[in-house]
């Protein structure tokens, strides 16, 4: 064996054994390409079927995102359809507040009158009380001068009925005389003339019968309620007073007011005060006649 | 034949026996390094020489 051969023996081990070791230190080292193939494959699959989700669900919404828009076009339109009549309502609304709004400046008017008016008859109805108490309190006063001409006839009446009687008594006298003139006279045949008076007759004034007759109840006053104008006086059913009867309150020879009987106890009487000239007060007379 | 030149024979047989074992080294290094390649290819691709 030459030296050449030697050489090239040596060189082509030390090369064998340098290249064997690259070599096993790249195979050492090297990736797993298939697991990373699996891997990345795997990968793959699962982000298929993430985009295949994603892209069902994308698909779901952007139905559901067509169903709600549909819904929302058809509410749109019913409410479109709302709006147009809301508007023809608010329309007519306007009408009938323009309407209304001239029937409440009618009625105004109308009610501004029917004030002033009322006003008026307020003023004639003052009056017209005014003139009332004038006239009741006139009435009052002739019924006192009534009732005093009353006592004045009955008066004159009694003494009409005197008188009567004694005319009467002066004709029994008259006709005696007269019997015992034709007894004196008969015998001598005469007969006695007709007496002439010397005061001339006169027709007789015949009395009214009076209508009816005064009970004349009176008493007192025993309470007032000048809130309530109601008052009672001392007497009752024992004295004959009623419901409805109506009692003259006098201080003196003033005229106070009228109490008119609404309950009656046995001695004691509730009524109503009317007329009023004057506050009546506890101790006052009341009477059914003046 | 002589001493000298048995001496010589010798230390040619010798120095042949090592080359020898040289070669033996770097094949039997070569054949480790095939074998390595080819159970690393079928462990990793089940396949030694056929693309995957």
């Amino acid at each position: 064996m030459n030296t050449l051969t030697k050489i090239l023996i040596v060189l082509l081990t030390l090369s064998s054994i340098f290249l064997c070791g690259i070599v096993v230190t790249y195979v050492a080292n090297a990736d797993n390409y298939r697991q990373k193939y699996n891997d990345l494959r795997a990968d793959k699959d699962s982000l298929s079927k993430k985009v295949e989700d994603f892209t069902k669900q994308v698909n779901e919404k952007i139905e559901q995102k067509r169903q709600l828009e549909d819904k929302l076009n058809s509410e749109i339109t019913s409410l479109k359809g709302e709006i147009g009549e809301l508007q023809t309502n608010l329309d007519n609304a306007e009408r009938e507040k323009a309407a209304l709004l001239q029937k409440v400046n009618s009625w105004t008017s109308i009610t501004k009158d029917f004030y002033q008016t009322t006003d008026k008859q307020g003023q004639l109805l003052k009056n017209t009380l005014d003139e009332l108490n004038k006239v009741q309190a006139e009435q009052i006063r002739q019924r006192k001068e009534l009732n005093e001409t009353t006592a004045t006839l009955v008066e004159k009446m009694a003494i009409i009925e005197t008188l009567e009687s004694e005319n009467k008594r002066i004709l029994e006298e008259k006709a005696e005389l007269q019997k015992r003139l034709d007894e004196f006279l008969q015998p001598v045949g005469k007969i006695a003339a007709e007496p002439v008076p010397v005061t001339p007759r006169e027709d007789i004034a015949r009395p009214a019968v009076p209508g009816a007759r005064d009970i004349a109840l009176q008493g007192l006053v025993t309470a007032v309620d000048l809130k309530n104008s109601i008052a009672s006086i001392s007497i009752g059913t024992a004295d004959g007073v009623k419901e409805g009867m109506r009692f003259h309150v006098t201080r003196g020879d003033e005229f106070l007011c009228d109490i008119l009987i609404i309950d009656v106890d046995t001695e004691e009487a509730v009524g109503v005060l009317e007329l009023v000239q004057q506050q009546p007060k506890v101790g006052d007379n009341v009477s059914t006649n003046l | 034949m002589s001493p000298d030149g048995q001496s010589r024979g010798v230390k040619a047989a010798t120095s042949n026996n090592l080359y020898t074992i040289i070669l033996a080294l770097a094949f039997f290094a070569v054949l480790a390094t095939v074998a390595l390649v080819a159970y690393k290819c079928y462990t990793q691709y089940g396949t030694i020489l056929k693309i995957p």
